[in-house]
């Protein structure tokens, strides 16, 4: 029975360790805190936990929360296109969140009763944008320049990478983004496979 | 303990230690909507003007969406707006081309600067302490109507004044504008890279008091008496420009380079021959040229204004025989000689003067004696020559004369009557002698309002601040004065939102005189400097003889797409010449300041090529360029000859003292070969007391200890005519980029 719970314990203190090894703060820690622009510190890809690097390393990213339960199923039945919102898609690198007066160019006049359009109404009457959380992105350490406008060029659809748009609320990453993904569309496409062309 | 509470406590702990990690702070910065419309990722350029030297180049500016931590209605956040990211030159502006000093190019840093003046400020301490607290626009502007009105009422216009840098175009009618109708004087230039003297020069032997342009690129031979024009003075780029078409533009014609001063500077480095005569003798030098020209009739011999002038020119200029010369110069005979021999057979050929030699007592004489060099070798207004840049009809002529030397009025004692001040781009109290006590006589100024962005030791006297925008968040006017063969208004809309609460100057000075009323709001009815910009460009439209002349709205946009108006076809408006006293001067020997015996050195302070005069030693960049020629950064140095040092028993990185009769400062030793025995050399620019983060207590500042020696015949300091002494005191260590002007240091030792 000792002898059971002296197992125990070091397996306890093992996995104490372990976690606590894992959630230790690396050395980069205090540097990579979200600061303004004017900081002085310098920028690093390095992560702030061990933890963190191992989730980067596997792909794991969190679902971020989003400041209003904003749907895309409703504005897509309502034919609004994806360009509508997401301007400079076809024009250059980045498709572009809509800040706040693309969407009280409708919803000024437009179901201005629903909670989650008064909320909406609230955030532009005290002159402030909606804090969208980054859906989709590549770590820094990647080293990738995704640039849109070349494949909307190209006529991919954005359902291709961002998945069955028309049936979510929110967005989230319904696609594994991973290079494999682009690379097997770039071969069958017979597409530029060079390094060079996204890392740099 | 028990198994069970053993397990329910591990799973719990291991548990939360997994969760914990999975907390994000999630970004609480408040985000701001943006003020324009906006595609990510994709950038434009936009036209500019660089603001920071006289010579007006063109800009273009990259401009890309981003995000800038600002604070608005007192909260900070976060706000997406189109951000500059990089300066270039404007490939169709007639001043430069295309082309960009390191100065425009780290023009960008102004605009971010962290230690920006971001909002008013009223003065919250003693004046002078450097305590401010922020006030509201609405505050500030009726204090500062509340003091004018004041004045008014009691009749006390005439005590208003007005500093600043030497303004151009619509800025400077908008300034003039409102003293004038206010019923204040003219306003006070304080501009250290304004040439007075060559300008007075100019006036009297061309008629024209301008600063002159040089035709380069097509010139067979070219003798420069101490201008650094490839480095800072007049127009460097345009000056660069053409100086590389002269050596490279034409096959098998390098043309020849003479570069006369005493301590070579970055353009003397290029110099094909590198001549110092003695400090203050260049004028004596070109009429030496000018004597073996006109006795051997190299040239047709030339009888008119400019010759005039000089005594005993149409004697055949006896008094500058190369005997003579060579007595007054310390410069061989023969070499003149052969100089002058060379110029007349190397047509078409052009004499320069700048910097030091007008810096002298006898500054005028010497600028007065290269203009007659020039007649006689007929490059006046010639191809290969010197010429003067074509005005815009739009412009006043004469814009120049209005003016006072802030100097002379301070000097006179008219300063003591002022009872508001009003600062913009000036900052007397740094680039002055201390002998002058500047600050004393501004400290006794009841009010005063700097617009300046940032608390520089002139504006820390200031009981307010009105922070204009940067020049790349301003609507820009500006008219070069030189540098090109056309007539040139650089006009720019502003490249980005401002990112602070600051308001353009001629803005705020709109507002200030709408709240006055009376005279001076009837002198100034545009609502804001956009509508006078484009009022003011409206003669040009039929300007340039395009019939039928464009649309008034299509004017204004290719305007402002183009970043200004320019035209070769118009011509130089005749000047009338302000009608001056007879003038003939004769050779003045340099006056000096301090006995040679216990001053042995001539005290050379110049124009930096990477602060300039000081104006922009709060940017960082500049403080990382390696100097040209020296390659320190971050610093001050006094430059001295190794024989001399060898002499003083001083070596490279002594800290020493430079003490005049008026003062003295601590500064590294840099030994340089390239400076006359008996000169020490100091670049102007760094010793702020107050400048921000980069500048302020760096270096040390050469102007504190001048002499308050003037030119003659004009108000000007004479910033060459300081004797020192130098001592060493010390251990420095100079910040060398690439170890200095010696491959190796032995060398050092050797020499």
């Amino acid at each position: 029975m000792r002898s059971r719970i002296r197992g125990l314990s070091l397996i306890f203190v093992g996995l104490a360790a372990v976690s606590s090894f894992f959630l230790w703060p690396t050395s980069s820690a205090n540097s990579v805190k979200r600061r303004g622009i004017d900081s002085q510190d310098v920028f690093t890809p390095a992560h702030p936990t061990i933890l963190d690097s191992l989730r980067e390393f596997i792909g794991w990213r969190e679902t971020p929360v989003q400041p209003l339960a904003f749907t895309h199923r409703k504005h897509i039945e309502n034919q609004i296109a994806c360009t509508a919102c997401h301007k400079g898609v076809n024009q250059g690198p980045s498709a572009g969140i809509p800040d706040i007066n693309v969407c009280m160019r409708c919803h000024t006049f437009f179901a201005k009763d629903r909670p989650e359009i008064k909320k909406l109404a609230g955030i532009f009457d005290s002159g402030q944008d909606i804090t969208w959380q980054r859906v989709y992105g590549f770590s820094p350490s990647a080293h990738v320049k995704f640039n849109h406008a070349p494949h909307i060029h190209a006529s991919v659809d954005c359902s291709v990478c961002h998945g069955d748009v028309k049936s979510m609320t929110v967005a989230v990453r319904a696609v594994n983004l991973n290079m494999g993904f682009c690379l097997s569309c770039h071969r069958a496409k017979q597409v530029s496979t060079d390094c060079v062309t996204c890392h740099f | 303990m028990e198994r069970r509470d053993f397990l329910k406590v591990s799973v719990l702990t291991g548990a939360t230690a997994a969760l914990s990690g999975c907390e994000k702070p999630a970004h609480t910065l408040v985000r701001f909507i943006p003020e324009e419309d906006l595609i990510p990722s994709v950038a434009t350029w936009k036209p500019s003007v660089c603001t920071l030297c006289p010579a007006g180049c063109g800009l273009m500016v990259r401009v890309l969406p981003g995000e800038a931590e600002v604070v608005r209605n007192g909260k900070l956040g976060t706000i997406q707006m189109g951000l500059a990211k990089k300066l270039e030159g404007n490939p169709n502006h007639p001043v430069n081309w295309g082309k960009l000093c390191a100065r425009g190019q780290a023009g960008l840093q102004i605009t971010y600067h962290p230690d920006r003046v971001r909002s008013p400020l009223k003065r919250s301490g003693p004046r002078g302490s450097g305590s401010f607290q922020p006030v509201t626009w609405e505050e500030s502007i009726r204090e500062v109507v509340s003091k004018l009105q004041e004045l008014q009422s009691q009749n006390q216009s005439e005590s208003l004044r007005f500093v600043s840098a030497c303004l151009r175009g619509q800025r400077h009618e908008l300034v003039r504008k409102f003293l004038s109708a206010f019923g204040a004087p003219a306003a006070m230039v304080f501009d250290p890279l304004d040439e007075p003297v060559l300008r007075q020069a100019n006036l009297l032997s061309f008629g024209q008091a301008d600063m002159p342009s040089f035709d380069l690129a097509h010139t067979g031979y070219v003798i420069s008496f101490g201008a650094d024009f490839l480095g800072t003075w007049n127009s460097p780029v345009a000056q660069s420009i053409a100086y590389g078409e002269m050596r490279q533009g034409r096959p098998g014609n390098r043309a020849k380079f003479v570069q006369v001063e005493q301590r070579m500077s970055q353009t003397g480095a290029n110099a094909d021959e590198w001549i110092a005569p003695r400090a203050g003798t260049e004028g004596a030098m070109a009429l030496g040229l000018a004597h073996v020209i006109l006795k051997e009739k190299l040239r047709p011999a030339a009888d008119n204004k400019a010759t005039r002038l000089i005594a005993g020119w149409s004697q055949g200029l006896a008094e500058y025989s190369p005997e003579q010369v060579e007595r007054k110069t310390g410069v061989p005979a023969q070499r003149i000689q052969r100089l002058a021999h060379e110029m007349a057979a190397h047509l078409p050929a052009v004499a320069i003067i700048g910097g030091l030699p007008l810096a002298h007592t006898n500054g005028l004489f010497n600028a007065l004696a290269v203009n007659a060099l020039n007649t006689l070798l007929g490059s006046v207004g010639m191809p290969g020559g010197l010429f003067f840049t074509p005005q815009p009809p739009s412009e006043n002529a004469g814009s120049w004369s209005s003016e006072s030397d802030f100097a002379s009025v301070l000097l006179a004692g008219k300063l003591d009557g002022t009872k508001v001040l009003l600062l913009h781009n000036a900052n007397p109290v740094f680039a002055t002698p201390a002998v002058w006590k500047v600050r004393e006589t501004l400290d006794r100024i009841p009010f005063i309002v700097s617009f300046g962005s940032f608390v520089d030791e002139t504006s820390q006297l200031a009981d307010l601040i009105l922070p204009d925008h940067s020049p790349l968040e301003s609507w820009l006017h500006d008219v070069p004065k030189s540098g090109t063969n056309q007539a040139v208004v650089s006009l720019a809309a502003p490249a980005m939102l401002p990112l602070h609460d600051t308001r353009a100057m001629p803005d705020t000075l709109l507002e200030i005189a709408h709240q006055i009323g009376g005279e001076a709001a009837k002198a100034l009815p545009w609502e804001n400097f956009q509508e006078m910009l484009q009022a003011s460009m409206a003669p040009l439209r039929t300007a340039d003889g395009i019939n039928p002349p464009p649309d008034p709205e299509k004017f204004w946009s290719k305007v402002q797409e183009q970043g200004g108006w320019w035209s070769d076809k118009v011509r130089q408006a005749a000047r009338s010449a302000i009608p001056q006293k007879q003038l003939v001067t004769e050779f003045a020997p340099p006056q000096f300041d301090g006995e040679e015996s216990s001053f042995p050195f001539h005290f050379q302070p110049y124009v930096s090529q990477a602060v300039l005069d000081g104006s922009l030693a709060h940017l960082p960049w500049m403080q990382e360029m390696p100097d040209a020629l020296s390659t320190v950064m971050w610093g001050t140095w006094v430059e001295i000859n190794p024989k001399t040092a060898q002499k003083l028993a001083i070596e490279q990185d002594d800290l020493v003292e430079v003490r005049s009769q008026h003062g003295k400062l601590l500064a590294p030793l840099l030994v340089s070969p390239g400076i006359a025995f008996d000169v020490v050399a100091m670049p102007m620019g760094q010793g702020h007391e107050s400048f921000g983060r980069y500048a302020s207590g760096r270096g040390a500042n050469p102007m504190t200890i001048l002499a308050p020696m003037q030119v003659a015949e004009t108000g000007s300091l004479a910033w060459a005519s300081t004797r020192v002494q130098v001592s060493k005191v010390g251990k420095a260590k100079l910040a060398l980029f690439s170890g200095g002007l010696f491959e190796r240091p032995s060398e050092l030792q050797q020499r």
